[in-house]
């Protein structure tokens, strides 16, 4: 049975089919061979009956006459049936009158019986059929009958219930199959689900249904379960997921908040009930100057020690408060922590207690941050508005609605209106009416995040002046760039602007009398130049001719004319001299000359010393020269002016041999040259009119046009100098000029 | 030195506007016992047309003033330097200011004196004798 029980159903239905099919054919088949013998032994002995009557109606003659013969011809005909053995037709003494014996019987006749019918003997049916002859007994016909008709049927039969079952069977075999398929299909289906969830645990695999009996339900079964198990499997996994997510997030968040904690500018501290510490951020430990394995589970207070800035009594532990108070406190004012070297911070802080979920308190946490630099920002800001309301200029902002939104008090005196009268009130109101309002595109400006130069624009005072204000305007940003205002410095210029005009005017005037007097200048030195060079043609022909006018009238030279001719002479000379000094004069200031160079002073004092060589011999003049300069400059000009200085030294020297001296010092940003002579000096009152061109303060017994000083007064002049004399009469003089130090040549000699 | 001799008597050419320096000049040349030939112009027109032909007799010493009518001595001066006949005639310029610009101005020019006129008359007539060593200098040797 176990070996049954475990084999497919497949072949299980097959089993099934062919032994139903079997017992059913075998049990009909035995049904009909019962019936068939039933009925074959019923309508046997019907038709022996009958045959065996017939056969005695038959016989009855011959009995009665005793005719055997007749009797047994009668009896041969019995012949046709097969399976009768024998029959004899008995006397009614029993003895027999005739008998048919079938071919090869060997039995004999059984003895009739005392009335008609029919027994079963062994295999054999015994009719017994009284002969009747008016209604007498005249005789019995006694049939033997052999019963293995019956046999050979039952034998027929069994062979066509065999074929019948074998063919049935083959059949039975044959629709097996199909019907396995409509049992079986649906259940492997199943089993193959069952077997691929199993194998992938995928619990979306549904069997499919293929029929509506209980392998249909079976399959609506397993599916459902499949699909319960599916959802069930769904939210396992969706809770597992849950979990996953809540502890990642929990870690996140733990991490995030230690990320937080350890990055926060600000100390963190939290406690638990006790006030112990529990957890301190780098930043606290920092200023708390303890290692957080010095600072976890100590009390608050040993570790975090606050006292008053002024009056240095601690400060109540924030904890504590927090823990009475069960809310959020700050720290009061002025509270200084000193930290484990003793250094002391400016704090500020503020404690809040920790609740779990259902709102138990679970210790605190103490948040504070150093202030030093926020105190100092303070009193940057501090100074910086007490700047802002001491500035003599006025110093506003305004908004990017141009509106005021601060005043300061130099605002104030420049503009007359108060800081209460303008927050918040429009920048137009101190627009100058008559000019127009720049500041809203000035505003418009800074909106767009452009530059505004310094600029200067009228303004309207509160009492209606109208004054003219220096402007800076710089944009106000947010902590995120964003320009949000402006800010302006005005500084009222109305004097300045008032007095530039006037010197603006001054300027134009003078740039006017200027140009008039340079024309007139180059005009002079035009006309000096050819005046004194053109001239000098005639000049030169009145001089030559009246010459040979006395060479050609040889008797002219001793009489009046010779001394008149003299005359002619002695003007033509003095003419000639003073036009050459007019040239020289008017060549010092001719425009274009070379470029000046490298002049070494003290050359230029040898080059003088030669050319005056004679008059030096002469007079027994002794000059001395300091340590000289280099000076750009043209050599020309500086020979003139020392030659000049000097020639007049020994001309106009006194009794004693003249003694001078040249020397140079620095003063006033200036190289200051000096000329000194033991000569006659010059009285105070003609100090300055001996620069005037052609002025002398001596006669004729002293040669000289009187161009001199004027030359050296024009060449000093021309490098940017000045020149003047110091002297007292008769205790020599000292001529003195200075040159710009921008002259002195980087050359060192 | 024996063609000085055989010669015919030098001509000089002189381009002066005011006539007592002409006179002058003819007294200078006298002075230093030089018999010549003067030719005077007394317009810096005629002098620049002078050079320019070819007819005109080659001068053996030019003494010149710069400051002339129409065309001054530079332009003169420059014409005749350009002009390869007249390339090697000596020059002496003759200048009313002894003054180094007015110097400068002919120092391109290859003027072979520079004479300021002297106010004084014994100075001028010695103007005959330098005029008569520009006479005696071989052109060559300029």
């Amino acid at each position: 049975m176990r070996a049954f029980r475990d084999i497919p159903i497949k072949q299980k239905l097959v089993v099934a089919i062919l032994v139903t099919t079997a017992a059913g054919m075998l049990l009909s088949g035995a049904g009909i061979l019962l019936a068939d013998n039933i009925l074959f032994r019923n309508n046997l002995q019907r038709d022996l009956a009958a045959l065996s009557r017939i056969v005695a109606d038959n016989t009855t003659a011959a009995l009665a006459f005793n005719d055997a013969s007749t009797a047994s011809e009668t009896l041969a005909a019995l012949r046709a049936r097969p399976h009768l053995v024998s029959a004899c037709i008995y006397r009614t003494d029993g003895t027999i009158l005739a008998s048919y014996h079938r071919l090869g019987a060997t039995q004999a006749c059984p003895a009739p019986a005392a009335q008609s019918g029919i027994r079963s003997l062994g295999d054999n049916l015994v009719v017994s059929q009284a002969i009747m002859l008016q209604n007498r007994r005249v005789g019995s016909l006694v049939i033997l009958y052999d019963l293995g008709e019956i046999g050979d049927r039952t034998r027929l039969f069994g062979a066509a219930i065999l074929g019948v079952l074998l063919a049935s069977s083959v059949v039975a075999f044959g629709l097996s199959g199909k019907l396995r398929a409509t049992i079986a299909t649906p259940t492997l289906r199943l089993v193959e689900a069952a077997t691929s969830i199993s194998k992938t645990r995928d619990f979306s695999i549904r069997a499919k249904k293929l029929s509506g009996d209980e392998l249909g339900v079976l399959t609506d079964a397993f599916n459902e379960m499949l699909a319960s198990i599916q959802s069930r499997e769904r939210e396992l996994r969706q809770a597992i997921l849950d979990r996953e997510a809540a502890l990642t997030e929990a870690d996140n968040a733990r991490k995030f908040l230690e990320t937080t904690l350890g990055s926060i500018g600000d100390a963190v501290i939290s406690t638990d009930m006790e006030g112990r510490v529990m957890f301190v951020n780098p930043v606290a430990q920092a200023m708390l100057g303890y290692s957080p394995e010095q600072t976890i589970e100590r009390p608050l207070e040993e570790v975090f020690r606050i006292v008053n800035e002024f009056t240095r009594a601690p400060v109540e532990n924030p904890v504590s408060k927090v823990l009475r108070e069960g809310s959020i406190v700050g720290m009061a004012n002025h509270t200084v922590l000193i930290s484990r070297e003793g250094k002391e911070i400016p704090i500020d802080d503020s404690a809040a207690p920790i609740r779990d979920g259902s709102g138990v308190i679970q210790g605190t946490v103490l948040v504070f941050r150093d202030v030093t630099a926020r105190r100092r920002a303070q009193e940057i800001t501090r100074r910086l508005a007490s700047i802002v309301e001491s500035s003599q200029d006025a110093i506003v902002a305004h908004d990017l609605e141009g509106l005021f939104t601060s005043w300061n008090n130099g605002a104030q005196r420049i503009f007359g209106y108060s800081a209460e009268e303008m927050i918040g009130r429009p920048t137009s109101l101190i627009a100058s009416p008559e000019d127009g309002d720049e500041m809203p595109e000035v505003l418009a400006r800074i909106r767009r995040g452009e530059r505004v130069d310094q600029y200067q624009a009228p303004r309207r005072t509160k009492d209606g002046r109208v004054i003219e204000v220096s402007i800076t305007v710089s944009p106000i940003l947010d902590e995120l760039g964003r320009i949000v205002g402006a800010s302006k410095i005005a500084r009222d210029v109305t004097e300045q602007v008032r007095a530039a005009k006037h010197l603006a005017e001054l300027n134009a005037a003078l740039r006017v009398s200027n140009d008039r007097l340079a024309r007139s200048n180059e005009d002079l030195e035009r006309f000096a130049f050819v005046a004194s060079h053109d001239l000098q043609e005639p000049l030169r022909m009145i001089s030559t001719y009246s010459q040979l006018l006395v060479r050609t009238y040889p008797s002219a030279a001793e009489s009046q004319t010779k001394m008149f001719i003299d005359y002619i002479l002695g003007g033509t000379k003095r003419m000639r001299e003073l036009l050459a000094d007019l040239l020289a004069y008017a060549e010092i200031g001719a425009r274009g000359d070379d470029p000046a160079s490298a002049v070494d002073m003290s050359l230029v004092l040898d080059k003088v010393a030669d050319n005056l060589k004679t008059s030096i011999d002469e007079s027994g003049a002794q000059i001395t020269v300091d340590r000289l300069p280099i000076v750009k400059a043209h050599e020309a000009h500086f020979i003139a002016l020392f030659q000049n200085l000097i020639g007049n030294a020994i001309k106009y020297r006194g009794p004693l041999p003249p003694r001078i001296q040249v020397s140079m010092e620095q003063k006033d940003g200036n190289m200051r040259f000096a000329v000194t002579d033991n000569g006659i000096g010059i009285a105070p009152e003609y100090r300055e009119k001996v620069f005037v061109p052609f002025k002398r303060l001596h006669g004729k017994n002293i040669p000289g046009t009187g161009i001199g000083l004027a030359i050296c007064q024009r060449i000093v002049e021309r490098y940017g100098g000045r020149i003047w004399v110091e002297s007292e009469e008769g205790h020599g003089a000292t001529f003195r000029f200075t040159l710009p130090f921008e002259l002195l040549s980087n050359r060192e000699s | 030195m024996q063609d000085e001799t055989s010669r015919a008597k030098p001509r000089v050419l002189i381009v002066e506007d005011n006539l007592g320096d002409v006179e002058l000049l003819r007294m200078a040349l006298h002075t230093a016992n030089l018999d010549c030939d003067v030719t005077v112009i007394d317009d810096g027109r005629d002098a620049l047309d002078y050079f320019a032909n070819p007819a005109s007799p080659l001068p053996d010493l030019v003494v010149m003033d710069l400051n002339l009518p129409k065309n001054d001595g530079l332009e003169i001066l420059e014409a005749m330097r350009a002009n390869p006949r007249f390339e090697r005639v000596p020059v002496a310029v003759f200048s009313s200011s002894s003054s180094p610009q007015e110097r400068a101005r002919v120092a391109n020019l290859h003027v072979d004196r520079f004479i300021a006129k002297p106010p004084d008359l014994d100075e001028y007539l010695n103007i005959g004798w330098t005029l008569k060593d520009l006479l005696a200098k071989p052109a060559s040797s300029i």
